[in-house]
């Protein structure tokens, strides 16, 4: 299964329903984007994500410089 | 004494004999269902709290738009439903002056949050019925939690524990990220733990009194206390806490229905968002801290309170009005007693409007600058508008009359460049930066000019034997 977002494989199911079989939630490890079985996913491209811009992305916050004990 | 709620049960007890709460008792779909029903709510004229008693697939009940109305709101401070804003706003500035009302530490077996506890096999999708808000969300958020963190500097200073609402996404069984913007009280306490490669305990509070809810999202002064301010507003009256279980120094509201703890991992960051933020648009993903749960504590059936937030006005609107109002209010009452009131109830503070005496020439815009260099207003507050005395500024046809007729926009307008912006607004550019709008409507007096003086309309003193009159008449009218 590719994710909805990035288009990578790296998709796997985070968890099933806890009461019946109702559905599945889906995670990328790549983008972390997460859906449900039962949605109607639809990512509008302005969303859609290409893993190798991940690692230029805002980081909030910064991470500081370690301090030397 | 006004009504205090020991917990959430109480106040959805209350909206409910008031008719500000709704079951839906049939089984409903996570998606769309719940977030729709959130915007539904805010649509309306009453908008009454949702509870869905059946998610399918999900062993427990969800409630939102718990605060999301200004019916609500007058309840949670135990007033009469229809109290008026501008009278919910000066009833909790006179509580506010009760600052500080030490909390309550109870016993772990005295503390409801207590009665269940998951260590082992963590998966919070057992817990809380999570779920889509907006459906361009990157992810199910909880968008709700008060989120306890302490000073690793001063660990058992709890004036520097910090209770705070920050969004969240889940990003698997047992890990979840957290928005923590540079700005905000939990980034200073991150920064020093990881400085040093350590983790920040974390507990999360999920469900709570409603005043501990509104005292999370309120900015307060960094070495303020929440749980002392939530005593406050509660008229006097302690609320209660407890110790968390995983870090001695943290304590948690005592009957929340569900306790989150872990730790924020240091210096770790992975892609979060987009979210549906307050400001009525999608913030963008970005690399944003992660936490690992190791503990849950759960009453038993809890219930999970979450926040719909849409294009204003939604629950979170209600929920950051008057709370941001208020300290806003006190920190420009402190320097320039000739402050009426603060209206700072438009996207956070990013509008705000506030009534003043007008001592000197000048005065309005220095108000302006003084709220510019408030902690929140740095950042938040972009557009100000100053009015007078006699302008109400909860009244916006008041004070758009302020507006159109005391404003010579070559002499009241003034814009500063390049100053601290607030990142979730779109308009912010680069995220983070921002310029500054003040308007100066109030009456010209010297040393500044004032050329064109007018003399107000005044009303007859006949006016409110006429409202009296004529409220009768339509109530008359209205029973037949």
């Amino acid at each position: 299964m590719k994710c909805k977002r990035c288009d990578l494989d790296t998709v796997r199911v985070m968890t099933k329903s806890p009461v019946g079989n109702e559905w599945e939630v889906y995670v990328c490890d790549t983008c972390h984007y997460s859906w449900r079985s039962t949605e109607e996913v639809h990512v509008n491209d302005v969303f859609k994500l290409k893993p190798d811009s991940i690692p230029g992305l805002q980081q909030i916050p910064p991470i500081p410089p370690l301090k030397t004990k | 004494m006004a009504k205090v709620y020991k917990d959430l049960r109480e106040f959805l007890a209350t909206l409910e004999e008031e008719g500000q709460l709704v079951r839906i008792k049939e089984e409903v779909n996570p998606e769309p269902d719940i977030g729709a029903a959130g915007r539904a709510c805010a649509n309306m004229a009453e908008k009454p709290a949702v509870l869905f008693e059946k998610v399918k697939g999900y062993k427990y009940s969800v409630v939102t738009n718990v605060h999301g109305s200004w019916q609500n709101h007058a309840l949670m401070m135990g007033m009469p439903k229809n109290t008026p804003v501008k009278e919910q706003f000066f009833e909790l500035n006179r509580r506010w002056d009760k600052f500080p009302v030490p909390p309550k530490i109870v016993s772990r077996e005295n503390a409801s949050c207590k009665e269940n506890t998951v260590t082992e096999n963590i998966n919070i999708f057992e817990i809380l019925p999570l779920y889509r808000i907006n459906d361009q969300d990157g992810g199910f958020f909880i968008s709700k939690a008060s989120v306890i963190t302490g000073d690793p500097e001063f660990p058992d200073d709890l004036n520097k524990q910090n209770v705070g609402t920050y969004r969240i996404q889940v990003k698997d069984i047992d890990r979840i990220g957290i928005q923590a913007l540079p700005f905000h009280d939990i980034a200073i306490q991150l920064r020093k733990a990881e400085e040093v490669n350590e983790p920040l305990p974390i507990a999360i509070a999920l469900g709570n009194n409603p005043l501990v809810t509104f005292m999370a999202s309120t900015p307060v002064a960094y070495d303020q206390n929440e749980y002392e301010f939530v005593g406050a507003l509660q008229d006097g009256v302690p609320t209660e806490i407890v110790k968390a279980d995983t870090a001695e120094h943290l304590y948690v509201p005592a009957h929340a229905e569900v306790i989150l703890e872990g730790y924020i991992m240091p210096r770790v960051r992975t892609c979060e968002g987009p979210f549906g933020e307050f400001p009525g648009s999608y913030s963008g993903a970005r690399n944003q801290c992660e936490i690992k749960i190791t503990r849950i504590t759960h009453r038993n059936n809890p219930i999970f309170e979450n926040l719909y937030l849409g294009m204003p006005w939604t629950e979170i609107d209600y929920l950051m009005a008057l709370n941001t109002s208020v300290p806003l209010y006190k920190q420009l009452k402190s320097s320039f007693p000739e402050i009426q009131a603060v209206n700072a109830m438009y996207t956070h503070g990013i509008g705000t409007i506030v009534s003043t005496k007008v001592r000197y020439g000048g005065f309005g815009k220095g108000v302006a600058f003084r709220l510019l260099s408030t902690p929140h207003g740095m950042p938040y507050c972009k557009i100000i508008i100053i009015v007078d005395e006699f302008v109400d500024p909860f009244n916006l046809e008041q004070v758009m009359w302020a507006l159109t007729t005391r404003v010579k926009p070559t002499e009241h307008v003034t814009i500063i460049h390049n100053c601290a912006g607030m990142p979730l607004d779109p308009s912010s550019i680069p995220a983070g930066m921002h310029d500054k709008l003040i308007i100066d409507a109030t009456t010209p007096v010297p040393p500044e000019p004032n050329p064109r003086s007018v003399e107000l309309l005044k009303p007859s003193p006949a006016t409110p034997k006429w409202e009296e009159i004529i409220k009768k008449l339509m109530d008359a009218a209205a029973k037949k």
